[in-house]
């Protein structure tokens, strides 16, 4: 097991290396330093400026440092905009926002959409079977960007019962859209996959075997099909991490929610560096750690994975 | 051979044309066959000929140019703006006063052309990629394999976003970005047929004649992968096109007057608060109608192409 996390590091650290270098890269080759202003500030103190950040050295020394004092302090260095800020300061302030309702969206995915997927192979070719079908593809053209302003849609401006947008510290009425936004297209792959995969295994001869032995369909189906039923489930787990960590842009954006992903995205608007490489690169390693967690996960699962 | 030239022997020559062996049935012909029996994938194909109908001849009907001002609508859009046949918006206008049916075809170009050009570097440099590595094995597909796994672990949207505001928000710079991350999963793809094809009879023989590597890949694997690279590539034009309206969304996309589903289905989502309802549902139904067909598509391909994967 320990070697096989090892392995598994050996990719991670490198993929969070080529992220800072290429970011950093990308920063360093922008067109117009961070302190261009409409009034050209004289050449003194742009040097001074260019000093304290440390933007007078070599691109290696830059790219160094930067690494060495996230690696050492995990200090993303100052906001170019936000003179008073820091990048750390930025993200303390947005990041729970993020967990709270991207961990609610998660949760809502996966348990929604296994159980949705069993239910549909349980009653393969019934109406139910049908209906999880149908919801899974429709809800497959319904990308978060599209779900939040239908949501709002119908259940601010229609109906009037939730908030349109906004947080208030993570009340429940400000909850339930963002996370049916960034959560459905989500719910709509675990369960198609769920579904499948359980199809499979419930033609599988060990199941056979199980129902002849007389045991009830509710064990067969738990105890028996659900594990190897769910490895697919778990190996799509990464990618939907992946995509619910960018949705989560759009649902900060959509719902200023305050989360990180409306500093992200006035930062690209303000060209303000430091912000949008801080949340690249935590994006980046909050992927990375949860990739490292599912691999984990798929080798505790299923023994036949030797590491 | 011989079997069958004595069999024949024994017969009337046979017309041209008429040979009492069943008419040849290439996989091609097969896929055809299959495909049109599917009839939510051919009723798709039929649509996605409308939609790029409307995008590429839009213009010559439309009554309005998608950046020409309708003053009179001005400020009164809420009450004036609504689709109407009379005054030649036939999908209403937006905030400003322009067409809403013009900027909804330029919207339907663009995005369609980031689906395409996405779905094609992916196909070009993906599949080359994977039927290398594939190919050599060895070192070199370990190394190629793992600079994958390493760019797949990226949350390349991030990256893309601060890749398009480094070097400015244009179309092209957009089609590079989506370029840039699109071929990975066709490079894995292509790499596994790859694994699968290059140990047969066909590629021994070329192989043993003397045929250079760059050949055999060109010539022998790249057509036999065909068919799953295009299945694949059609289910990723629906994905590069929700890239580009994501990022559009955010309003980091294409700039004005340049439009996309993504930045309409935002200027509609900004506005519908005033009751300009059309603003969001228009390209909204493009957008929904349009992925459900490539999806639908995509799976019809897959069922006549692929008869293994069922």
């Amino acid at each position: 097991m320990l070697s096989y996390l090892f392995k598994r590091l050996a990719v991670a650290v490198p993929t969070l290396l080529v992220l800072v270098i290429v970011s950093y890269v990308l920063m360093y080759a922008a067109p117009g330093g961070p302190f261009d202003t409409e009034r050209a500030l004289p050449p003194e103190v742009m040097a001074n400026l260019d000093r304290k950040y440390g933007l007078d050295q070599p691109l290696v020394v830059q790219i160094w440092r930067y690494v060495a004092s996230i690696v050492t302090d995990f200090d993303f260095g100052p906001s170019f905009r936000y003179q008073d800020q820091t990048v750390n300061e930025i993200i303390a302030q947005g990041f729970p926002v993020t967990l709270t309702y991207g961990a609610w969206s998660f949760l809502a995915a996966v348990l929604v959409g296994v159980s949705l997927g069993i239910a549909a192979a349980v009653h393969h070719n019934t109406l139910l079977d049908y209906f999880a079908v149908g919801v899974s593809i429709g809800a497959q053209v319904l990308p978060n960007f599209v779900m939040a302003p239908i949501l709002t849609l119908v259940f601010t401006l229609w109906l009037g019962w939730l908030p349109g947008g906004g947080w208030q510290g993570g009340e429940w009425p400000y909850l339930v859209m963002p996370v049916i936004a960034l959560s459905t297209s989500f719910m709509a792959s675990i369960a198609r996959i769920t579904r499948s995969s359980m199809l499979e295994v419930l033609n599988a001869s060990f199941i056979r075997t199980a129902r002849a032995k007389g045991l009830p369909r509710r064990r067969v189906v738990f105890r028996h099909a659900l594990k190897p039923a769910l490895l697919p489930v778990v190996s799509y787990l990464g990618p939907a991490f992946v995509g619910m960590i960018t949705g989560s842009v759009v649902i900060d954006f959509f719902f200023a929610t305050g989360g990180i992903g409306q500093f992200f995205v006035n930062s690209a608007l303000n060209r303000d560096y430091p912000v949008l490489m801080g949340v690249t690169i935590l994006a980046g390693g909050l992927t990375v750690l949860f990739n490292l967690l599912v691999d984990l996960l798929y080798a505790w699962i299923d023994p036949r994975i030797r590491y | 051979m011989t079997l069958l030239f004595g069999r024949r022997m024994f017969r009337e020559p046979l017309p041209p044309g008429t040979g009492d062996a069943p008419a040849g049935r290439s996989l091609w012909h097969d896929a055809r066959a299959r495909f049109v029996r599917n009839r939510a994938a051919v009723a798709s194909l039929v649509v996605l000929l409308l939609v790029t109908l409307f995008a590429l001849f839009g213009d010559f009907v439309a009554a309005w140019s998608n950046e020409e001002i309708d003053w009179s609508m001005l400020g009164s859009v809420a009450e004036n703006g609504a689709p109407s046949l009379a005054n030649g918006h036939w999908f209403g206008v937006d905030e400003l006063g322009r067409d809403l049916f013009a900027r909804t075809v330029q919207g339907t170009r663009i995005s369609l052309m980031v689906g395409i050009v996405g779905a094609l570097i992916s196909v070009v440099v993906g599949t080359l990629y994977g039927a290398t590595a594939g190919y050599f094995g060895g070192r070199l597909d370990g190394v190629m394999m793992r600079v994958v796994d390493v760019l797949m672990a990226i949350p390349y949207m991030f990256v893309l976003i601060l890749f398009m505001v480094v070097f400015g928000r244009s179309i092209l710079m957009l089609f590079i970005g989506i370029g840039l991350v699109s071929w990975l999963d066709m490079a894995r793809i292509a790499r596994g047929q790859t694994l699968n094809i290059k140990h047969r009879e066909f590629v021994e023989a070329a192989v043993a004649i003397g045929v250079r590597p760059r050949r055999i890949i060109l010539r022998h694997i790249v057509p036999n992968l065909l068919g799953v690279v295009i299945v694949y590539a059609t289910l990723l034009v629906p994905s590069m096109i929700i890239y580009e309206s994501f990022i559009s969304f955010l309003g980091l996309g294409v700039q004005e007057p340049d439009t996309s589903w993504g930045a309409l289905i935002n200027d509609g989502a900004s506005q519908m608060q005033y009751g300009t309802l059309w603003q969001l549902l228009f390209p909204l139904f493009f957008f929904v109608v349009t992925l459900f067909s490539l999806f639908f598509l995509g799976d019809g391909l897959r069922d006549a192409l692929d008869p293994n994967d069922r």
